[in-house]
């Protein structure tokens, strides 16, 4: 926004410093933690760590199976379920209201209701009616999500000028067409901004429902480790999560690239 | 034969109700022949963009009708009450799709009127046939109007000129009965303008050419600008919008904007000189019929298209 942008070894530098000095810094705070406490669990040090990561990852006694295999694929199922319906709903619903005076009418208001609640005080709510299993957390995850991805979609909409619609209209689209060809492609920047906004509180709400009612995924297994201040296993599924996060962040932007060339092109 | 196009009766239009009521449009009678190139003009506020989106169709008149005539047998007249095929418009801004590329934005509408959606979902390969047609008739009229370069731009990446260029053939290339440009060239710098209005004039030409041989010309244009000389230069007739005049004889409150002026005008095509003194003359009119909010007049008192042309073609002159 200000400023000139910055040349990409510039901002590699930048990037290299700030991290280095992060770990520098968590480095220096440990090792005077330990020199006050050589047990402390609270700040551990990179050997701590280095157990905690292989605690993680080796096979367990009892269950012959690996915390991290089998909790990652727990959350990212129900986590994937979650979304995929949260968003599918939001576009079908956004684009409805969108595009129908009538639906609009008649959904919209239901919308703004939902979209007032926060899901994670509602868990009993989930919980009472969709029972213990996966799709208590889908719900949860859709209940979240929705509401806000489908107004933003909505709001998109509303933005786009009249003018390419008429002029859409004289050039011989169909009510379809309209949608599909001018309505969709118009807003489908915006509507892949929103959905990686929401992955954020769509892990939020996911990890909230996990630490209440689940017998494994992350949300569990941080809640477990964390009673017993095992921050060694805890600071590495955040990192985990962190890097997931990332991970989304950047396949939907290069979807979005990919997707909506002019879009990044434009301002430039 | 009259062969009209487009036909106003009565038009009334007016927002809000009440006390609040805004009364724009009255009484707007007109009639437009196929092939002319109608310049609109009128001060700004008077209602110029409110005619236009009442004849594409997308805001109805709250009165009277508009009638389309697809051709001089009465049955095709179609009553005007939402927007279609057959009258195409540019608008000042926002003509373009910003998702699709210049030629891309050009085929767009011989997509959207050749083909449906499960056409292209499950014809995948005759599909891919046709729209290859499509991009090189596009690309054909984009090279006609000198946008060669640009054929895959975006329109973010082009300047106002250029969009406004690819706008002109998005909706030429349909062909539609009658075109409708809203200050088109409003932003544009004079030589860019020029450019445009010789292009709007080789239209013209071709009209000419279609008529001699005993066809029906295929572009009717209506031009809204607040340049005169581009009014005049373009248009082989001039169509003056204006508040003033005297509806205080038979109204108490005012009714809206009429037609006040309606007369012929010279064509200047490409290669011809300008008669200066000629258009000079007609531009002092102009103003004072329709610019001039002193001036009074009767609203017919400028109002002889159709009284100085028989048939209202100019070559009858
Ligand atoms: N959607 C609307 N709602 C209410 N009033 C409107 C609306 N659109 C136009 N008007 C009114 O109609 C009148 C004519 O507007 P219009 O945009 O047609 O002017 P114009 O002749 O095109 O002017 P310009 O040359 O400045 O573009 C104005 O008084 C305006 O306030
Ligand atoms: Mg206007």
């Amino acid at each position: 926004m200000l400023g000139q942008p910055l040349k990409k070894i510039l901002r590699v530098l930048i990037i290299f410093l700030s991290l280095s000095f992060i770990i520098g810094g968590y480095t220096f705070l440990s090792h005077r933690q330990h020199q006050k406490n050589p047990k402390d669990k609270t700040i551990p040090t990179w050997s701590q760590l280095k157990n905690g990561v292989k605690k993680i990852c080796e096979k367990n006694r009892r269950s012959k199976k690996r915390w991290i295999v089998e909790d990652s694929k727990a959350s990212a199922e129900r986590l994937f379920w979650g979304l995929l319906w949260g968003i599918i709903g939001a576009i079908v619903i956004g684009l409805a209201i969108g595009c129908f005076p009538f639906v609009e009418a008649a959904f919209a208001p239901i919308l703004a209701i939902l979209a007032k609640l926060p899901p994670t005080a509602a868990l009993a709510l989930f919980f009472v009616m969709l029972g213990t299993g996966r799709n208590m957390y889908i719900g949860i995850i859709l209940v979240g999500i929705l509401p806000v991805l489908a107004q933003s979609i909505f709001l998109s909409i509303k933005d786009i000028p009249r003018e390419l619609v008429y002029k859409a209209i004289t050039l011989g689209a169909s009510k379809m067409e309209l949608v599909w060809n001018v309505i969709v492609r118009q807003i489908l920047p915006q509507m892949i901004n929103a959905v990686r906004l929401q992955i954020g509180p769509a892990l939020v709400y996911l990890i909230a429902a996990e630490y209440a009612c689940a017998h494994i995924g992350f949300g569990y297994r941080l809640r477990l480790q964390a009673r017993l201040v095992n921050m060694d296993v805890v600071y590495p599924y955040l990192v985990i999560l962190i890097v997931f996060g990332f991970l989304m962040d950047w396949l939907l932007k290069a979807i979005q690239i990919k997707l909506c060339k002019w879009y990044h092109k434009e301002g430039k | 034969m009259e062969d009209i196009v487009l036909e106003l009766k009565n038009v009334n239009h007016w927002f809000g109700s009440g006390a609040k009521q805004n009364n724009v449009l009255y009484d707007l009678n007109l009639k437009i022949r196929a092939g002319q190139i109608v310049s609109l003009i009128g001060p700004s506020g008077c209602g110029k963009s409110v005619l236009l989106r009442a004849i594409v169709g997308t805001h109805p008149p709250r009165e009277g009708h508009i009638i389309v005539h697809a051709s001089d047998n009465v049955q095709s007249a179609i009553m005007k009450h939402k927007p279609g095929r057959d009258v195409g418009i540019v608008y000042q801004q926002y003509s373009l799709f910003p998702f699709l590329t210049a030629v891309q934005n050009v085929a767009f509408g011989l997509m959207l009127d050749q083909t449906n959606i499960p056409f292209r979902a499950f014809r995948p390969f005759k599909w891919r046939h046709l729209r290859k047609q499509h991009l090189a008739e596009a690309a054909t009229l984009l090279e006609r109007l000198k946008l060669k370069n640009a054929i895959h731009k975006y329109p973010s990446e082009m300047s106002g000129g250029m969009c406004q260029r690819v706008a002109i053939a998005q909706a030429l290339i349909m062909k539609p009965m009658i075109l409708l440009l809203d200050e088109p060239f409003g932003a544009l710098d004079e030589a860019t303008r020029t450019e445009l209005q010789d292009m709007l004039l080789t239209l013209y030409a071709e009209n000419n050419q279609t008529i001699q041989a005993g066809q029906r010309p295929p572009y009717t244009i209506i031009i809204v600008t607040h340049e005169l000389n581009e009014a005049i230069r373009v248009g082989d007739r001039v169509i003056g919008l204006s508040m003033n005049w005297n509806w205080r004889k038979d109204h108490a409150i005012y009714p809206g904007t009429t037609i006040v002026y309606d007369k012929r005008a010279p064509i200047f095509l490409p290669e011809q000189e300008i008669d200066y003194a000629m258009l000079k003359k007609q531009k002092e009119e102009i103003s004072h019929a329709v610019f001039d909010a002193s001036f009074q007049q009767d609203r017919d008192e400028f109002r002889q298209f159709w009284s100085e042309n028989k048939t209202g073609r100019s070559q009858d002159a």
